[in-house]
């Protein structure tokens, strides 16, 4: 493992300069930061990191806060919590830590309380169990997530107010931590948090972010579900425009997880079971530009029982499918069409075409969502979804710890993902403001480089010369919408290019889903450019042959023997009605390669048995492009 | 964190320091117990801390009688030994004593001079990246052996043509570069090239070489001027260099402290 800083120089020779400073705070020493006229650089960052702060983080046995984890973002060696060294190969340019605002720092609370001041006899045992023994402190976590869930923590955890003061006490020193490792132009740390709304269990979670610097994230407080067990995410919203009317900032949520929100997380109705209004719908929207696609906890694109016509649907799904976070409640098939964001974009269109408002318009990024402090998301460096499965040999096959042990294995994580963000600059304005337009992509850990044009008028001829130019110039990047200007078909400019540290790429493939004459929603995927089109051709019904497989399983190794480099093509739609609402994102393939739990086997001998997968597949998503027939 | 020896040593801190404490805090043979003024008020500010109120005067009493009982079993545990085999009890007090040490590591300021010496031991961590301007003409390659052939073949034709962009393959990456650190091109191709570009910063400028590999396939050079990397003001990288002081005085002092308290000590290891 290498150090690499990265120093930007660019801003000696800037141009204009970014508004930083207003308001958005960070340390620059003094040093503009030059932003790019349109977007030229992709900065991956992880917006899903919980530290010892996180009431689930601290019981699982993370003992790292904030500062380690930006250290570690940032490319520095830190010491994990179980004593190994570790240092990313790549820092990342931008994180969020986004600490549960839910009973904030409460479990070290618990831990470090005189045992005397503990009334409540279930925080003493709690209290007990967790100085007894790593595992007892993970029961607790387990005890505590479920309980959260229920409703059912004691009051003394409940109650905000009582928090109040706990809560900011930890808020001031952590954003000053922020504060402190955010150097524009070179690494972004974000202030956030996470909002940990799960009725019964069914993950309603949201990492909240915002533009801002200390001077405004200091003006409040994280807001926190725990203290009302009718939480509605409405509340959130209302605190996110209040501290936009408060200190002139600006907040996003990114929801999580709907893969175990059985079903609720894009529901086509309003929250009262009745037509979702058009003002809840834009409400939405406006709050929730983009969603968290894929982390260690599953992905959340799509699954074959939805996209059944789709063979690469179930990356990810294994486990989660089974039931809500806790595994209080099971999943019911109805449930799947709440779950999965590629049904979410297609319930945005039906809704839209009923109330003129689409609540789903999201553009999609991968994070973490570790709870080691440390944001890896590659297969060879996974920490583990928290220190009680930090590397060894066991955590493939052991039970999970989340909630009861029903059907969820370790080895159904995923080893994370990140957010790729196209941005003008590496700031918080920048990279926010990005976010807010969903020019943005996830992948499943790969720093692939991606990008998605929409216009009209797009030609092969386009590729052979500045095609981001042209791209921003004649139509509209990833995120956007398509402007009703074009006659015939809309085409598409798409580029992929592999991690150069990474696998090379299988296939590209545009999935496109529409609503039909009858408002019914559709979704159809076109192989639209792949790897040895001289020997793989597209079969009638538009499938393409595998790319084949170079995994070596006992060694944990893959060889770029097959695959591309890169991927590049102009599309245009061949089912195009202009009559009919529609959107356009891009799945990108790598060739197969081993996942995590190969080199568990390699490194500690873990034993794996026969129902582990072993290799996968690893993929981008980028956001729609939308097409509106009225806009 | 796995090295017995260390356990073992902490282990034997953990001990002693339970002895110390006990030893200037209560004696265990009394069987006198005094609440003064003073504890009533740490009792009560500890619930008003917990509880963001104060206690009512039931609670209040509450919290004493508690507070008696605790100390009656607390001595009485002691009398009969049970702390000194209990693992509970040995964590506990030392995450506390490592609470302490870095809670007082963690209120240190550094002045000027301080920064400025660890900035000078490290420069090179510090200094902006050293700069790139080059051309390069990509060739995609797995085959090494193709590929030696391939870069032989199009160096001579770029020998005799000015449209040298015509001969790389299409890769969505810059054919011309200007000034840009080394950092960047490192994310853009990969480490290995621009570990390999940096082994070329003296070579000839302006004309062709190579092929240097990286994640894509190799790549033919031209470069054009290289800026070393430019040595560092306190000024421009305060914050960096005060974070990396914070986390190193942390670590430091907490080796400190233990390290006072093992040098106390006459440690003797039998291994079976």
């Amino acid at each position: 493992m290498r150090i690499s800083i990265v120093i930007s120089l660019m801003a000696l020779t800037a141009t204009g300069c970014s508004k930083e400073g207003g308001g958005t705070g960070g340390k620059s020493s003094g040093v503009a930061v030059k932003e790019t006229a349109y977007p030229e650089n992709v900065y991956f960052g992880d917006t899903h990191l919980h530290t010892a702060n996180s009431v689930d983080a601290f019981g699982f046995g993370v003992r790292l806060g904030p500062e380690e984890a930006l250290r570690f973002a940032s490319g520095e060696k830190v010491m994990s919590t179980t004593g190994v060294p570790a240092k990313l190969d790549r820092p990342l340019d931008f994180l969020v830590i986004a600490d549960h605002s839910d009973g904030l720092g409460v479990t070290k609370r618990i831990y470090d309380a005189p045992r005397l001041l503990l009334r409540d006899p279930l925080l003493r045992r709690w209290h007990d169990m967790m100085h007894e023994s790593p595992e007892g402190s993970q029961r607790v976590t387990a005890e505590l997530i479920d309980r959260a869930a229920k409703g059912t923590l004691p009051p003394a955890m409940r109650n905000p107010e009582n928090q109040k003061e706990n809560s900011q006490k930890i808020w001031t020193s952590h954003t000053a931590i922020v504060e402190r490792y955010n150097q524009p132009g070179k690494f972004t740390a974000f202030m956030g948090f996470e909002y940990t709304l799960m009725p019964g269990g069914n993950n309603l979670h949201r990492v909240v972010m915002t533009r801002d610097g200390k001077d405004r994230a200091d003006q409040i407080l994280p807001f926190s579900a725990l203290g009302d067990d009718d939480g509605k995410v409405e509340q959130l919203w209302d605190y996110m425009e209040a501290y936009a009317k408060k200190t002139g900032g600006k907040m996003l949520a990114i929801p999580h997880n709907s893969n175990v929100s059985n079903g609720l997380m894009f529901e086509l109705t309003g929250p009262d079971g009745g037509p979702m209004s058009a003002a809840y719908a834009r409400k939405r929207a406006r709050h929730e530009p983009i969603v968290e696609v894929t982390q260690i906890k599953g992905d959340s694109e799509s699954h074959p029982f939805l996209s059944r016509n789709d063979e690469f649907a179930g990356f990810g799904d294994a486990g989660w499918e089974l039931g809500n976070l806790t595994m209080a409640i099971a999943k019911k098939d109805s449930d799947f069409a709440g779950e999965y964001v590629r049904e979410a974009l297609k319930r945005g269109l039906a809704i839209e075409a009923k109330t003129g408002v689409n609540p789903y318009k999201l553009g999609m990024i991968g994070s973490t969502d570790s709870h080691t402090a440390l944001a890896t998301a590659d297969e060879n460096n996974f920490f583990g979804k928290h220190t009680g499965n930090e590397p060894n040999g066991k955590r493939a096959i052991a039970a999970q710890n989340l909630g009861t042990r029903e059907g969820r294995f370790g080895w159904q994580y995923l080893a994370g993902g990140y957010a790729a963000v196209w941005a003008t600059a590496n700031t918080r304005a920048a990279i926010f403001d990005a976010m807010i337009r969903r020019e943005v992509y996830a992948t499943t850990g790969p720093r692939m480089k991606v990008r998605l044009f929409g216009g009209w008028d797009f030609a092969d001829a386009d590729l052979k010369g500045d095609y981001v130019k042209a791209g921003y110039a004649r139509g509209v990047p990833m995120g956007g919408d398509l402007r009703q200007t074009g006659k015939g078909a809309p085409s598409f400019i798409v580029t992929a290019l592999k991690d150069p540290l990474g696998a090379n790429l299988d296939r590209v493939q545009i999935v496109k889903g529409w609503t039909d004459r009858n408002g019914k929603t559709q979704e159809k995927i076109f192989n639209i450019a792949w790897s040895s089109p001289e020997t793989r051709k597209l079969g009638r019904d538009g499938k393409l042959a595998a790319v084949g497989n170079t995994v070596n399983i006992a060694k944990a190794s893959y060889t770029n023997s097959i695959g591309a480099a890169e991927l590049r093509t102009v599309w245009r739609d061949p089912e195009f009605n202009p009559d009919l609402r529609a959107f356009y994102y891009v799945r990108i393939l790598e060739i197969p390669t081993p996942r995590w739990v190969l080199f568990d086997a390699l490194r500690y001998g873990a034993k794996l048995t026969r129902d582990i997968e072993l290799i996968a597949q690893e993929r981008a998503y980028t956001s729609p492009i939308w097409y509106n027939p009225k806009a | 964190m796995r090295e017995p020896l260390l356990h073992f040593l902490v282990a034997g801190l953990a001990v002693f320091l339970f002895f110390a404490w006990r030893g200037y805090d209560i004696d265990p043979a009394s069987r006198r117990i005094i609440i003064d003024e003073a504890q009533v008020s740490r009792l009560g500010k500890g619930f008003e801390n917990n509880f963001q109120r104060r206690p009512t005067a039931r609670e209040l009493d509450g919290l004493i009688r508690d507070y008696i009982k605790e100390e009656i079993y607390y001595r009485e545990a002691l009398r009969l030994g049970l702390d000194s085999d209990d693992p509970v009890i040995r964590r506990r007090m030392r995450s506390k004593m490592e609470f302490l040490a870095r809670a007082k590591a963690e209120s240190a300021k550094p002045d000027d001079k301080a920064l400025q010496e660890l900035l000078d031991r490290n420069p090179g961590k510090y200094a902006s990246d050293s700069r790139y301007s080059f051309d390069q003409v990509y060739l995609s390659a797995f085959d090494p052996e193709i590929a030696g052939a391939k870069a032989e073949a199009v160096l001579a034709k770029l020998k005799n043509t000015s449209d040298w962009q015509s001969l790389s393959e299409p890769l969505s990456v810059p054919s011309r570069l200007d000034d840009t650190p080394r950092g960047d091109l490192a994310k853009i191709f990969g480490q290995q090239f621009a570990d390999e570009l940096t082994q070329l910063s003296d070579a000839p400028k302006d004309q062709w070489l190579g092929p240097i590999g990286s994640g894509f396939g190799i790549h033919l050079l031209r470069i054009r001027k290289v800026t070393a990397a430019a040595k560092p003001k306190l000024s421009d990288v305060r914050q960096m260099v005060e974070n990396d002081w914070r986390a190193a005085t942390l670590e430091a002092r907490e080796a400190k402290a233990y390290q006072t308290l093992l040098d106390g000590y006459d440690v003797k290891i039998t291994k079976p």
